[in-house]
């Protein structure tokens, strides 16, 4: 995936001789067969339960459906956006605290990023949703669903956070406070800018699961893409085809994010072969 | 207190200091003085606590017991006192510790404009000055990996010496260096020496030692053993231990 498990693989990486590579091609063979089997049944599936019957797939034409497609996935992006900003914020907060060395605010930021990571997604959501407002806190749907989500995710940020200042050599923060810098500046100056490319990959990856948390917007009477792919389906009666054409585009707005994981993971990584 | 009287009070000055890991006791009263324009080269076998004893000097070791005086205050314990303290004192270490996701020029650049807050042009020629002194000013604009570690080396002196320290502690600063490029990082340290700077050196290196040092230190189980002149010391150790551990170098 990144560009550290890549050099790991090729590290293990041993040229297959003769018999290996005769091996290697009828595998390939069998499951490309397979495959093409598995999709054929499928195909075939959907034709015997009248799935293909063209009175599913011809709202795709229609530029309405597009635009509602569009508008849902325009909230979906908003929502994921906001969280993520949001997370990160929290999840940097947390990683500060987690890191100070009074024991009293370290232990604190311990307990509140156990709890964002023990706690299920759905069960924020059901408490900004239905406990929230009668403590008098009355949000918008947009943030019944992005603050869920943002408080669900910023545990696990912030141990990556922590993981990624762990992994910076030591004697980089030696170093910098040889030179007089303070404790803070070698912090925000040194460590962090350091630690930071080295969390690219996991943050990305916990960018992909935000984005996934954002489909409980549907509870929250949210219009973001699972929404909206709701609402078509109830007009027309139309399940498969849509669920599908949405699980595609998730599919491929959380490829886009990972090729650009592996893009920025690369670049820095190539740098700091030796510290 | 009767040595502050004395005419010229050392740059680095250790008194009684004792320091424990645990049950392990890495110094044991360890009383030493560095003067100005001083050359203290400290050798002794592995875990004898030379690289300790270098480290408490800026305080990256805190120590149990015992004074350590700077140009005769007493080192700080914390807070923006020690950073001053420490900007003032040069450290070069063995793994060189270049800030690894900066250039060249950037790390000679940032303590001096952040922490003495020079000017960022002015920061930027003696950058420039000092790397050519050291001989990577054509590196400048690379990041550290992409250097040598004896390039690395000799620019992690120069950022270093771009805050003009009253003294530079070396902890083995050529330990972890190919044979061929620890020679050119002892030429800019027998340079410096050369030019009056004071020097506290922690080294394996014993021919750079004779040359270089105004006096040898030799330490052994946290202890200081044996301080003499160079000549003295490598001509009649006065200690069997000193004496077991030149040896145990020359059958090598």
């Amino acid at each position: 995936m990144s560009a550290a498990n890549a050099s790991i693989r090729d590290a293990l990486y041993e040229a297959p001789g003769k018999r290996a590579k005769q091996r290697i091609a009828i595998a390939t063979a069998v499951s490309v067969a397979a495959l093409a089997a598995l999709l054929a049944l499928i195909i075939r599936q959907f034709y015997i339960s009248g799935q293909l019957n063209a009175k599913y797939w011809t709202l795709f034409t229609r530029y309405t459906t597009w635009r509602f497609i569009g508008q849902g996935l325009l909230m979906t992006v908003k929502v994921a956006l906001t969280a993520a900003v949001i997370t990160f914020g929290l999840g940097f907060v947390l990683m500060r605290g987690r890191l100070n060395p009074h024991r009293f605010v370290s232990g604190a930021s311990a307990a509140l990023i156990e709890f964002s990571r023990g706690v299920p997604t759905l069960l924020f959501i059901y408490f900004f949703f239905l406990a929230a407002p009668q403590f008098g806190l009355k949000l918008s749907s947009f943030w019944r669903i992005t603050l869920p989500c943002a408080i669900s995710a910023c545990g696990v940020v912030a141990e990556v956070f922590r993981s990624g200042v762990n992994a910076v050599p030591k004697g980089q923060r030696e170093a910098a406070l040889s030179l007089g810098m303070s404790e803070r500046r070698t912090f925000y100056r040194i460590i962090f800018p350091q630690a930071f490319r080295y969390v690219i990959p996991s943050m990305i990856a916990e960018l992909v699961i935000v984005l996934k948390d954002t489909t409980f917007a549907y509870v929250v009477n949210c219009a973001d893409l699972m929404q909206n792919a709701k609402v078509l389906i109830s007009n027309y009666d139309a399940l498969v085809s849509i669920y599908l054409v949405v699980a595609v585009i998730y599919i491929l707005i959380n490829y886009a994010l990972n090729k650009a994981s592996d893009l920025l993971a690369r670049r820095p990584n190539r740098r700091n072969i030796a510290a | 207190m009767s040595e502050e009287k004395a005419p010229q009070i050392p740059v680095i000055e250790l008194r009684h200091v004792d320091k424990h890991y645990g049950a392990l006791h890495v110094l044991k009263d360890i009383s030493l003085s560095v003067e100005k324009g001083e050359v203290v080269v400290i050798i002794g076998p592995s875990g004898s606590g030379k690289s300790t004893l270098c480290r408490t000097v800026n305080r990256l070791e805190s120590i149990d017991s015992g004074e350590i005086l700077i140009e005769g205050a007493r080192l700080p314990e914390e807070g923006k006192k020690l950073a001053q303290l420490r900007s003032r004192i040069g450290m070069v270490f063995q793994s060189f510790n270049l800030f690894a996701h900066m250039t060249i020029l950037d790390n000679m650049m940032v303590a001096p404009v952040d922490v003495l807050h020079r000017p960022k042009k002015e920061a930027r020629e003696e950058a420039m000055r000092l790397l050519e002194r050291v001989g990577v000013a054509d590196q400048a604009g690379k990041v550290p990996a992409q250097l040598s570690g004896g390039q690395q080396q000799r620019a992690a002196i120069a950022r270093a010496l771009a805050m003009h320290p009253k003294a530079m502690l070396f902890d083995e600063p050529t330990s972890a260096l190919d044979p061929e490029m620890i020679g050119e990082v002892l030429n800019v340290m027998t340079e410096l020496a050369g030019e009056g700077m004071t020097m506290l050196i922690v080294t394996h290196e014993m021919n750079f030692a004779r040359r270089v040092a105004d006096r040898v230190v030799f330490m052994d189980g946290g202890a200081i053993v044996e301080e003499n002149t160079p000549e003295e010391f490598f001509a009649h150790p006065r200690t069997q231990r000193a004496r077991d551990f030149l040896n145990s170098l020359q059958d090598k």
